[in-house]
């Protein structure tokens, strides 16, 4: 009888490529912890690019990124003496940003609220200035705009589902690797993705329909 | 209503869209992201001062309890209002004046 590939192994493609990667990595934060600047060089050289875009992709600001990816890594610096290595650097890496990136989300939603609602009993005069659209003209071109609007629709998304997506169709991680990050099952990230792209299909449905 | 109408994107134009997102520009932290962790690592570092906790090296925890400690000490003397107007420094602490004997 046949082994059949499940269907969360078939979708680890991308982490064969970086198949090398938690063996290197073990070492270097075993030297890290061992006090070795060079190492947490290396590592935050390794990953900074992949967890300024998480991050990124979470809160569309990119001096917001900036300030949550350097706490992150000032994070891993302070508490990599806590590090067991039970799950993969990479993983506790995206623990740490997603859980930031979320948190400052929700801060500073919770301010523009606030922010609101006191300018609804005028304390004070300020505008509630929307973020300005830097887009380049050509950008709003068909293909773009779709790309805008979902990743306008993505950043309306509960913030599992958000980060679940993000990880798989930015970072291109496994299901296996998204589940470590949210500390959850393959099945549960499963239906978080199911849910989000069945929420942003709906969403986006219009614009397909008159293709 | 018909159907066409709430049916889901075709799964081509998804695709399309999902490529879209992956091959769109990657975004990059600005140059020198080591050197500003570094600097920020150091920084926190050097602002740990071994002898106190680091609740206390927040200066509304710090304000707090210098307060919580002022007034327990009972020694309120410079939260008190100047001395000689009604219930000053002199007049709190010492026990409520007799009226004199006619």
């Amino acid at each position: 009888m046949a082994y059949q590939v499940p269907s969360f192994v078939a979708n680890s493609c991308p982490t064969k490529v970086r198949a090398s990667a938690p063996a290197a990595d073990a070492d270097l934060v075993a030297q890290l912890q061992s006090g070795s600047e060079a190492a947490f060089r290396v590592l935050v050289e390794r990953y900074q690019d992949r967890i300024y875009r998480t991050v990124l992709a979470l809160l569309h600001s990119p001096e917001e990124a900036e300030d949550v990816a350097q706490e992150v890594f000032v994070e891993v610096y302070q508490t990599v003496a806590r590090f067991r290595g039970e799950a993969a650097f990479s993983t506790w890496l995206y623990q740490l940003a997603t859980s930031r990136a979320l948190k400052n989300r929700r801060r500073a939603r919770a301010k523009k609220r606030f922010a609101y609602f006191t300018s609804l009993l005028g304390f004070d005069n300020d505008v509630l200035h929307e973020l300005p659209d830097h887009a380049h003209p050509l950008a709003l071109l068909e293909g773009q705009q779709q790309l805008r609007l979902l990743l306008d629709y993505v950043a309306r998304l509960p913030g599992p589902q958000q980060v679940a997506f993000t990880l798989r169709h930015e970072q291109e991680l496994s299901y296996e690797e998204i589940a470590a990050v949210l500390h959850t099952s393959v099945s549960a990230v499963e239906s978080l993705l199911f849910r989000a792209r069945q929420t942003l299909r709906k969403h986006l449905q219009p614009p397909f329909r008159h293709v | 209503m018909s159907d066409s109408a709430v049916r889901p994107a075709p799964a081509e134009e998804w695709e399309d869209l999902m490529l879209q997102l992956r091959e769109q520009p990657q975004a990059r932290p600005r140059p020198f992201f080591y050197q500003r962790v570094r600097a920020r690592t150091a920084a926190e570092t050097a602002a740990e001062s071994p002898g106190l906790p680091g609740w206390l090296r927040r200066p509304a925890y710090a304000v707090l309890c210098g307060a919580v400690v002022l007034a327990l000490s009972g020694d309120g003397a410079a939260l008190r209002p100047a001395a000689g107007g009604p219930g000053g420094a002199m007049g709190l602490g010492s026990p409520p004046a007799r009226p004199l004997p006619r």
